[in-house]
């Protein structure tokens, strides 16, 4: 389970400094302060980002909207960002509000605000609203990482990482190589999330990571995925063996 | 002799004039009415036959010879043929288109009913046409016929056949035939025929140079002619008798004839005069109407332009008096909208300068409070009392907050008051945005050792402006601890929701207020409330924020309160965006 990245571009020491100390207290990893607008492209572009805080005035111009405008530009490399301002101007806010998806926060703010900011965008930029608040589910899936909230702070674990997720409930146990916890999610949500051609269902509880398949072992009804976890195969999801070039 | 001659072709030719006029003027065509009549009832649906003869008999020979061209193209029912070129000669013939009458003539066939008529005008025309040998042969053919079967008049016939006969100088056969004729006249008493007739024998017989026998004829037909009407008989009768004495030398007699002739001349002249004069004056008399009729028609046309510039004239002033009356009337009410913002806008205006005095004088005590508060925390850090400066820096913190807090809902006011703010509504999750305004208050709640209990269910989700939603229930908030006691207890909860909307609670166990005061508050009024006490009750802005907030995201407010025991703020939020 990993921290998660965030770029802060704010062109005011004290801001950034406070915005820093709430952040690694909560376990984020800060993976730059820009200063200005170039900065904050060359960091973007070269670190791993996976949050970006922006004040939207850097040195009395509005860079941060700028800023945001440019990274929209190729959606592949976009990340989700959260807006800081201490105005509620509205032609500033019809112009951030262009790049989608938006979410802002008001100077001055709290812990608790900054944090939830984060949430949100991570949210909002994923296409699932109210993930992290809802009742039944703390986790957000993008396509390569997991996002989970875990107490005040949100981790990532890469996708490609996880072996197979059993499930429990309303709980999802995952099992990566290195570790495993438990997420707060549907099972038909979670396969609605997770790319079909890499995660199938072998049993009712059971998703398997295709690509950590050691062995099957179908009389048995038995699977050996990496790590030497053995998994179930029950009948009724037994057609999923198909998929793969069976040797004889 | 020379005079003799020319008296008698004046005489001649007048003659022939004459028997034209009376061979049709007769009713002489009874039978061919009734035939024809006939015809019509058998042949109704002929209609072109039809109307050829009820224009043949009204003498309308243009649509006669265009309806029987009709009906003879339509070469249905050959028995009307024959009519109808019988028609269409008459026709040519009453026009004095001889050759097209004959042809006319020509093309009835022989067992034509009326072939005699047709002999009798053939008879006619060849007579015009001065063909006196075929004329007789045409009237010999009907001599003979018996006029009791026939509808024509045998003395006309016998008078041509005399005629003939004369112009041909067969001067017995002519005597002989006028004879006959003057025999029938005289019985049928047709003295304008008679007067012919006698002169034609007189000169029958002038001719024959028997003056002895002619004179007598002359005479009588002078004498006849005095009986009768005709001007143009009396001349020639006249002008016979002038040449007839002119001839015995009797020259006296003669001028006195001759001024007789002249004077019928005259007469006929005179009578033309007068006719022409009556014309004239007819013309003139027209002329004049014409002219009263064009003054009285100038003096209409005058009268109604004067009648339409009265009605043009008048409208438009009425219209200018509408127009007037309607801007008017719109400048007073313009006025009285005016007059009712003006009032309007004074009130606001004290409303503000008294915001205004309400919070520099906020702001000044706020400020004063610190200016103190600093004094006295540079003696205690003088004097190293250590244990006091904590104290004394809680208490700023909590007087700048205040401050703070009275700045950011004023400026909160402004924005609102401009419509500058940004305003985007979204589902909210209600307990979070109450935890991270709850977070702010913590330090202060403790403070006071105020029992604060959140208990919002984690599946409230609320559609509002998250900043609005913050400052209300920041305002709300503040509140409930500036009016509880020390170990008072708040609890902010949700309530059990309608489908539409979710209700926050905010309670607390404070001072309560009265009904009254409860009142005010909700009241629907831009006007500040009045400062009661001094340090528990504020500016009243942050209340009439939180409400024009509440009511900008289509929320509610209640109150319940009781005094002495505490308040319940109740905000109502819609759960989802209203109207789609």
């Amino acid at each position: 389970m990993d921290n998660i990245n965030v770029l802060i571009v704010e062109d005011t020491p004290a801001e950034s400094d406070a915005l820093v100390k709430v952040l690694t207290e909560n376990n984020y990893n800060i993976a730059g302060i820009a200063r200005t607008y170039q900065d904050a492209l060359t960091l973007f572009y070269q670190n791993t980002i996976d949050i970006v805080v922006i004040d939207v005035f850097l040195d009395g111009k509005a860079d941060g909207i700028t800023f945001a405008e440019t990274i929209n530009i190729v959606p592949n490399s976009v990340k989700p960002f959260v807006f800081l301002t201490s105005s509620k101007d509205r032609q500033i806010f019809e112009r951030a509000k262009l790049t989608k998806p938006f979410s802002f926060l008001m100077k001055p703010f709290n812990e608790l605000e900054i944090l939830y900011a984060l949430e949100m965008a991570v949210e909002k930029f994923y296409g699932q609203s109210n993930a992290f608040h809802s009742e039944d589910q703390n986790a957000v899936i993008s396509n390569d990482s997991l996002f989970i909230k875990k107490n005040k702070s949100l981790k990532k674990v890469q996708i490609k990482n996880i072996v197979y997720i059993e499930v429990e409930d309303r709980y999802c146990n995952i099992i990566t190589e290195t570790e495993k916890f438990v997420i707060l999610i549907s099972l038909t949500k979670i396969i609605q999330l997770l790319d079909p051609a890499k995660f199938f269902q072998t049993h009712r509880n059971y998703i398997v990571n295709a690509s950590k398949i050691q062995e099957i072992i179908v009389n048995d009804n038995l699977i050996v995925l990496k790590g030497n976890h053995k998994v179930t195969l029950s009948d009724k999801y037994k057609d999923f063996v198909k998929n793969f070039r069976v040797l004889k | 002799m020379n005079n003799n001659q020319k008296c008698f072709f004046i005489a001649l030719s007048f003659l022939l004039n004459s028997i034209f006029v009376f061979s049709q003027g007769k009713p002489v065509d009874y039978l061919l009415k009734s035939e024809v009549k006939k015809k019509v009832l058998k042949y109704n649906q002929e209609i072109n036959f039809n109307k050829a003869q009820v224009f043949f008999f009204g003498k309308n020979w243009d649509s006669t010879l265009v309806y029987s061209i009709k009906q003879l193209s339509s070469k249905k029912a050959p028995e009307l043929k024959n009519y109808c070129h019988y028609f269409r000669a008459v026709s040519f013939l009453e026009k004095k288109i001889f050759n097209e009458a004959k042809k006319e003539f020509n093309l009835i066939s022989s067992d034509f009913r009326f072939n005699y008529k047709v002999n009798f005008l053939l008879g006619e025309i060849a007579l015009e046409q001065n063909e006196f040998k075929i004329a007789l042969s045409h009237f010999n053919a009907i001599e003979k016929l018996s006029e009791d079967l026939y509808d024509f008049k045998e003395s006309g016939v016998l008078l041509n056949i005399g005629l003939c006969h004369l112009h041909l100088r067969e001067f017995d056969d002519a005597e002989k035939y006028f004879f006959r004729s003057v025999e029938l006249q005289e019985v049928e008493k047709d003295s304008l025929m008679l007067i012919s007739s006698y002169m034609n024998i007189a000169n029958l017989y002038y001719t024959q140079y028997k003056d002895n026998q002619a004179i007598p004829y002359f005479e009588k037909a002078y004498s006849l002619s005095k009986k009768v009407k005709s001007f143009d008989l009396k001349r020639a009768a006249a002008k016979n008798m002038a040449a007839v004495e002119e001839n015995r030398k009797n020259f006296q007699t003669a001028l006195v004839y001759r001024k007789e002739y002249e004077a019928w001349k005259d007469s006929l002249n005179d009578q033309n005069k007068v006719w022409e004069i009556a014309e004239v004056e007819k013309k003139f008399a027209i002329k004049q109407k014409q002219k009263e009729v064009n003054v009285l028609a100038a003096e209409n046309k005058a009268k109604i332009a004067e009648r339409n510039g009265f009605l043009i004239s008048s409208v438009l002033l009425f219209v200018l008096l509408g127009t007037g009356v309607y801007f008017y009337r719109q400048k007073i009410r313009n006025n009285k909208i005016i007059l009712a913002q003006k009032n309007e806008l004074d009130e606001l205006n004290a409303t503000k300068d008294k915001l205004f005095s309400i919070v520099s004088h906020d702001l000044r005590s706020s400020v004063n409070a610190l200016k103190v508060s600093n004094s006295k925390l540079l003696d205690n850090l003088e004097s190293k009392n250590y244990t006091e400066l904590d104290v004394l820096l809680h208490k700023n913190s909590s007087i700048a907050s205040g401050a703070y807090n009275l700045l950011d809902n004023l400026l909160n006011w402004a924005l609102l008051q401009t419509q500058q703010s940004y305003f985007y509504q979204e589902s909210l999750h209600l307990t979070s945005i109450v935890k991270h305004v709850e977070y702010n208050y913590k330090p202060l709640m403790l403070n006071k050792n105020i029992d604060f209990k959140s208990s919002i269910s984690t599946s409230d989700y609320v559609f509002a402006d998250l900043d609005s939603l913050k400052i209300i229930i920041r305002n709300f908030l503040d509140n409930a601890i500036k009016f509880s006691k020390e170990n008072g207890t708040i609890s902010i909860y949700s309530r059990p929701a309608s489908e539409e909307f979710c209700y926050l609670v905010i309670e607390d166990t404070g001072l309560g207020m009265s009904e009254a005061t409860r009142r005010e508050l909700l009241k629907e009024t831009i006007l500040l409330s009045k400062k009661q006490n001094d340090d528990s009750i504020g500016t009243g802005l942050g209340m009439q924020l939180c409400k024009s907030l509440i009511r900008k995201n289509e929320g509610t407010l209640d109150i319940e309160s009781e005094e002495g025991v505490g308040t319940k703020i109740i905000i109502g939020l819609p759960k989802f965006k209203n109207h789609g």
